[in-house]
């Protein structure tokens, strides 16, 4: 490996200049009102928390954990996601105070990189979480509400796609031997790998009728306008898979009455690498960004890590990819400095008052200290000079 | 109709590609004369391709600058890209093979192994119980064993000629290798229609 250099940082950390960091700024600021007119209430939480606890509930995979140790030899890790901690929280003691609980996030998480770039490994992530409702209600707010959130932001080209993760594998089920054959059809379908999905089927011995069933379900299956296309597919014999067909026609029903037939499709492949999503779960894509800018969903199953038996949903959005789908907005806000030199600077600091009592924003800077004015002065949309034998002028 | 944007690896993969979307129905410019263009326009279909190394051609659909791609199994497999997999194209078959100088057993304390796809090849010798050391090159493999730097490669085979022309055996064969319709995540949603068309066009032509 080549040595390290003063100017290089470690994989996947990037800065945030002031131009980005003023955007980053202003998604916060409009996802704070956004949010809390909703009922949210924000939440911090520590950046190290236990790999024990929040590490090994959390579902990203161990080696993009950033561990350390600490003073007692207990292994610590770096957040991988907000949504764990916040369980972890809720579960030992705000849900005791208030349930069902609304709690909404700002934060940034670690991801490590394992050797290229391109990604970032510590990123901003803003969601909420909705714990202690079990309602198709509970979901069909979350889907609305990243909807409503997208709109807010200036995103007008979108796309919200809904699955259901038990849905999907109780018709697997329903099609193929064993467990074990659902299993894997399951990780073709997480790798979105439909080659594989359909070769593998072809191997499992299934009669003709049954494989072009399967094999004709997952092509329908992965693009739906209507959930009710699927009420073929639908075993009614099978009381549980009865109820979550119902469960995800109620939801469409309620996102339909909100206005969000247009921006929603339904695919039962949809499975996250977050395992610990049990129902419903879904995903947002814009058009600027070539990964999802938000994903969420029902993760009753990872409460049940926390020894607790209420459900909760939610969803969060990355912050550095809405950064690639929003259009900057190019208002260069006016900025003045004031030049001054030693004899000025008394005089200096009154204008300065003067001004920034106006709204304006004011930079103080002793001239000598500027090496090169003309570049400085760039900078500003005002600039102003305090010095000897020059009155203030502008 | 939005644009749509097709990574392909240069040479003979896009050639047998073009010819199969051309016989789904795609009207793409008939004269694609030997030129070191890198961008190629079908403006009828508002179709845009882009000419990559095929071992890049995942890079540039999963980060979204292309929306779908053309990439062989080994690539796919090498790499473990977040992509879609949408269809096996049943083009440039070949497969992925171990192989080694003839009656030849593996160094028991350090084998060694000579490969351009070192996940696929730790990931089958695991998969066997194996460890073994793997040794990165960048092509001509078969030289590895023939001057005594590896015990196998793992390598692509497509007819066995380089093997048997170096005097190289093959020992196990590991996977079977096709060009796959790859699409970004991002495409596959908002641009489903026209991809889904376009599956759909190139299944029924293949069949």
């Amino acid at each position: 490996m080549t040595p390290i250099r003063k100017f290089e940082k470690p994989l996947g950390m990037r800065d945030s200049f002031p131009l980005i960091n003023e955007k980053k700024e202003q998604i916060r600021d409009i996802g704070r009102q956004f949010f809390q007119l909703r009922g949210f209430d924000f939440i911090k939480t520590p950046t190290v928390e236990y790999y024990e606890t929040v590490g090994k509930a959390s579902a990203i995979t161990d080696s993009a954990l950033f561990k350390l140790v600490d003073r007692q030899g207990e292994t610590l890790v770096l957040r991988p996601d907000m949504t764990t901690p916040i369980v972890r929280v809720a579960t030992s003691k705000l849900m005791k105070e208030k349930i069902p609980l609304r709690l909404a996030y700002f934060a940034n998480v670690f991801r490590a990189q394992e050797s290229e770039g391109g990604r970032p490994a510590e990123f901003e992530q803003m969601g909420v979480e909705l714990i202690g409702d079990e309602s198709v209600y509970a979901d069909a707010e979350m889907i609305i509400t990243s909807s409503d959130f997208v709109q807010e932001l200036g995103i007008d080209v979108y796309r919200i796609t809904v699955g259901h993760a038990g849905l999907m594998q109780s018709i697997l089920a329903k099609y193929t031997n064993s467990e074990e054959q659902v299993k894997k059809l399951q990780k073709f379908l997480l790798n979105k790998n439909m080659v594989g999905f359909e070769d593998t089927v072809r191997t499992y011995g299934l009669s003709s009728e049954i494989e072009k069933n399967l094999i004709e379900f997952i092509d329908k299956a992965s693009n739906l306008q209507m959930i009710q296309e699927l009420s073929p597919f639908i075993d009614e014999s099978d009381q549980r898979q009865v109820d979550m067909f119902t469960y995800l026609s109620d939801l469409s029903r309620l996102l339909g009455s909100a206005g969000l037939t247009s921006k929603v499709t339904y695919d039962l492949t949809l499975t996250s690498e977050m395992n610990y999503y049990t129902g419903m779960l879904f995903e947002v894509f814009a058009s600027g960004s070539g990964f999802a800018i938000g994903n969420g969903g029902r993760y009753d199953g990872l409460l049940q890590e926390f020894n607790s038996d209420v459900g909760a949903t939610g969803f969060g959005m990355r912050v550095d990819r809405l950064l690639e789908v929003i259009t900057p907005k190019t208002i260069k806000a006016s900025h003045t400095v004031i030049f001054f030199d030693d004899t000025n600077y008394l005089k200096a600091i009154k204008e300065s008052e003067i001004l920034r009592a106006k709204g304006i924003r004011t930079t103080l800077q002793y001239i000598n200290s500027v090496r090169d004015q003309q570049a400085f002065q760039g900078n500003f949309t005002e600039v102003a000079w305090l010095k000897e034998g020059k009155g203030i002028d502008e | 109709m939005s644009e749509l944007t097709i990574a392909m690896p240069k040479g003979r993969i896009f050639e047998e590609a073009y010819v199969l979307l051309q016989k789904a129905g795609f009207q793409l410019p008939e004269d694609l004369e030997e030129s070191r263009k890198l961008i190629v326009e079908a403006p009828n279909e508002k179709i845009r391709f882009i000419l990559a190394k095929p071992m890049d051609v995942p890079v540039y659909v999963e980060h979204g600058v292309a929306d779908i791609g053309i990439a062989g199994k080994d690539v796919l497999l090498e790499q473990k890209r977040s992509v879609h997999e949408l269809l096996d194209l049943r083009i440039s078959q070949c497969y992925i093979a171990t192989a080694g100088l003839p009656n030849t057993v593996m160094n028991d304390i350090a084998p060694r192994v000579a490969t351009k796809y070192p996940e696929i090849a730790s990931g089958f010798y695991k998969e066997k119980g194996e460890q073994v050391e793997i040794i990165g090159l960048n092509g001509s493999i078969e030289l590895a064993p023939m001057i005594g730097l590896a015990d196998r490669i793992v390598d692509i085979v497509s007819t066995g000629r380089t093997l048997r022309e170096n005097g190289l055996v093959e020992y196990e064969r590991i996977v079977d290798v096709t060009s796959r319709l790859i699409a970004n995540p991002v495409s596959y949603r908002l641009k489903s229609e026209r991809i889904r068309d376009m599956v759909k066009r190139l299944k029924e032509s293949m069949d």
